[in-house]
């Protein structure tokens, strides 16, 4: 839009309003994390200080290394609640827990990302291009089942899961999230798929496909933008899910990253820095993935919610 | 666009497939073949079970369970109740506080969504440069998980050695450092704000597609009758902005009200109750106390709130698919 007015004030208000918006924009966004990042590499002593080091004076990158080494030590009756003697007992002796949590929170997102594709895609391409008795009928049913509070689910779930035996069992997770990811998926890929062309799917037909090889041969490959968010949407919620993780998972062996890091930060005697620096491991892989991805993201976000 | 008319109904199958389907079904609406019906059940039926196992049996089952006095520290009587957790629920003071205090979490966190994600569509929506590295870095909060959003938050409030205290001081506003989360008048708002960090991106996102979608033409024609920048932001951003304001208040209200993870890890429901909304006395019920017949019945109370609301959302969104 160009200034209305072709006067100095507006030619100069215009970048400076620019610039000071998109200034205070960065800032609350990016303040609270890089203040994150900072504290997380600084010692115990040093995170004490008032006023704060906004920038480590001595970084130290103890905090990550006790996470790593942790496996190789031994934890014993005697050494079980009191963490790490070298820095004062500040460092849990469950931060090992911390890597094994990761990889128990990526198991489960793959698996989710997979059975979410198997069972959203043939749905939405049926929803967008077929005509069939019940269609808004299952669209009203899809759109409904998005609405559900997860907390809602919890009760049922967990009388459901110890019912089935698969407390603590990361196949609990990956049913449960299902429930969460499912529709949202369905919704954006109905909307791609109707976007594009019904000429398609005719000449195919005429060609001698079925509905399975239209879909897989056809549009599928035209759809790959959406599915390519799709899976990203899938794989971030089943990484940062907490409340579900919270009912189900009760030992180590199933625990996803969100669990593990939330059971530091209710432990008084952990330091800020080392919770910090766990906290530092658990949002490299999602903001790496958003902004390696930011179009896709921002597309499907788009799609999902106002679909045009 | 062709004319509407002129779009083939989707799947109009070549008339040497198939035949029409049987008597009953030609009830429910105009014919089509039955190769399109049973391919159709056949795409749709994963789907369908997935539905039915993760959303049609709970709710369902949890209202069965809100029926019982179903109490896991007594596992072997369950005496089945009617509609008594139900009543027991609205007569429980705490619930009623809860329901205001969730109501202002979702009044201040909504708002607060509101107003800031116009301004940043507002800026997004301009042309600048770094506009790219902007919307890049608008996508972190959305990105990060709940627990390590809460956890930022927590260390920022903190108040032996937080950054809030300790950038406050250095500025001059306060003279010693105050205690936050644990002050019960000021915990709902620093939660929300906590909220607020993390809700922005998508609301930004939503309200800058609808600026988008804005006809320039429009703006290019008030220029032209002589309406300056005012003017053509009241007139028509504004109430172009309708629909997607409306979007994402019913979208964020439903989020805020079932919010329950930065609870849990900011303030466990305190200082005293403070900071005990409804979604925290699902969680105390069923795994404090483990009453899971009032957990239910609380939780359905809370879904079919949502639910109402919900409506609006899905009327609204299913009539474009």
């Amino acid at each position: 839009m160009q200034a209305a007015l072709p006067l100095p004030i507006a030619r100069l208000g215009r970048p400076a309003l620019l610039f000071l918006g998109s200034l205070l924009f960065a800032l609350y966004v990016l303040a609270p994390v890089a203040w994150l990042v900072s504290s997380s590499f600084q010692s115990e002593a040093e995170i004490t200080s008032k006023p704060p080091h906004w920038i480590p004076h001595q970084p130290t990158a103890h905090n990550f290394t006790s996470i790593f080494e942790a496996r190789e030590k031994v934890v014993t009756y005697e050494n079980r609640r009191q963490g790490d003697t070298a820095t004062g007992g500040f460092i849990p002796s469950t931060a090992g827990n911390l890597l094994p949590g990761m990889w128990n929170s990526l198991i489960v997102a793959v698996a989710v990302v997979l059975l979410n594709l198997v069972v959203s895609v043939p749905a939405a391409y049926a929803l967008a291009k077929i005509r069939f008795i019940g269609r808004s009928a299952s669209i009203y049913f899809m759109l409904t089942s998005r609405v559900i509070p997860d907390i809602a689910l919890v009760v049922p779930f967990f009388l459901f899961v110890q019912k089935l035996g698969l407390m603590d069992n990361l196949l609990s997770l990956v049913i449960t999230y299902l429930a969460v990811t499912v529709p949202f998926s369905i919704f954006i890929l109905t909307g791609y798929f109707e976007s594009l062309p019904d000429e398609l799917d005719k000449a195919a037909r005429v060609d001698g496909c079925s509905r399975l090889q239209t879909l897989l041969l056809v549009y599928l490959p035209l759809a790959l933008p959406s599915l390519v968010a799709v899976v990203l949407f899938t794989f971030l919620t089943s990484w940062n899910e907490f409340l579900l993780a919270l009912m189900f998972t009760q030992t180590p062996a199933s625990q996803t990253m969100p669990i593990v890091v939330a059971s530091f930060t209710s432990d008084f005697n952990i330091s800020f820095s080392f919770i910090n620096a766990a906290g530092v491991l658990a949002i490299i892989p999602p903001v790496i993935i958003a902004i390696l991805f930011e179009r896709y993201i921002v597309a499907g976000l788009t799609a999902g919610a106002v679909k045009g | 666009m062709p004319p509407v008319d002129a779009v083939p109904e989707p799947g109009a199958a070549p008339a040497s497939r198939g035949r029409r389907p049987a008597w009953p079904w030609r009830w429910f609406g105009p014919p089509v073949s039955a190769y399109d019906q049973r391919s159709a059940m056949l795409l749709l039926a994963p789907m369908m079970a997935v539905l039915m196992v993760v959303a049609v049996f709970p709710v369902v089952y949890s209202f069965w369970i809100s029926l019982f006095d179903l109490k896991l520290t007594r596992p072997h009587r369950v005496p089945f109740v009617w509609l008594d957790n139900y009543a027991k629920v609205f007569q429980d003071s705490l619930f009623w506080e809860s329901v205001g205090r969730t109501t202002s979490f979702t009044v201040m966190s909504v708002s607060a969504v509101m107003l800031i994600a116009t301004l940043m569509a507002l800026l997004l929506n301009e042309d600048f440069r770094g506009r790219r590295i902007l919307s890049a870095i608008l996508l972190i909060p959305w990105a990060i998980p709940y627990v390590a959003n809460g956890l930022m938050w927590k260390w920022i409030y903190d108040s032996g050695y937080g950054a809030l205290n300790g950038l406050l001081l250095q500025l001059g506003f306060i003279d010693k450092y105050l205690v936050w989360l644990g002050d019960a008048d000021k915990t709902l708002l620093l939660i929300a704000n906590a909220f607020v960090w993390k809700e922005l991106p998508l609301a930004t996102i939503l309200l800058l597609v609808t600026l988008k979608s804005i006809r320039a033409d429009l703006y290019s024609a008030a220029k032209v009758d002589g309406a300056n920048v005012w003017q053509r932001f009241a007139h028509i951003t504004l109430p172009s902005l309708v629909p997607g304001f409306a979007l994402v208040m019913i979208y964020e209200t439903m989020m805020a009200i079932r919010h329950f993870d930065l609870f849990f890890i900011l303030t466990e429901g305190g200082p005293a109750e403070a900071s005990h909304v409804v979604a925290w006395q699902v969680y105390v019920e069923t795994f404090r106390k483990l009453a899971f017949g009032t957990g239910a019945a609380l939780a359905y109370i809370m879904a079919i709130a949502t639910f109402t609301l919900a409506f609006f959302i899905i009327r609204s969104t299913s009539r474009k698919l």
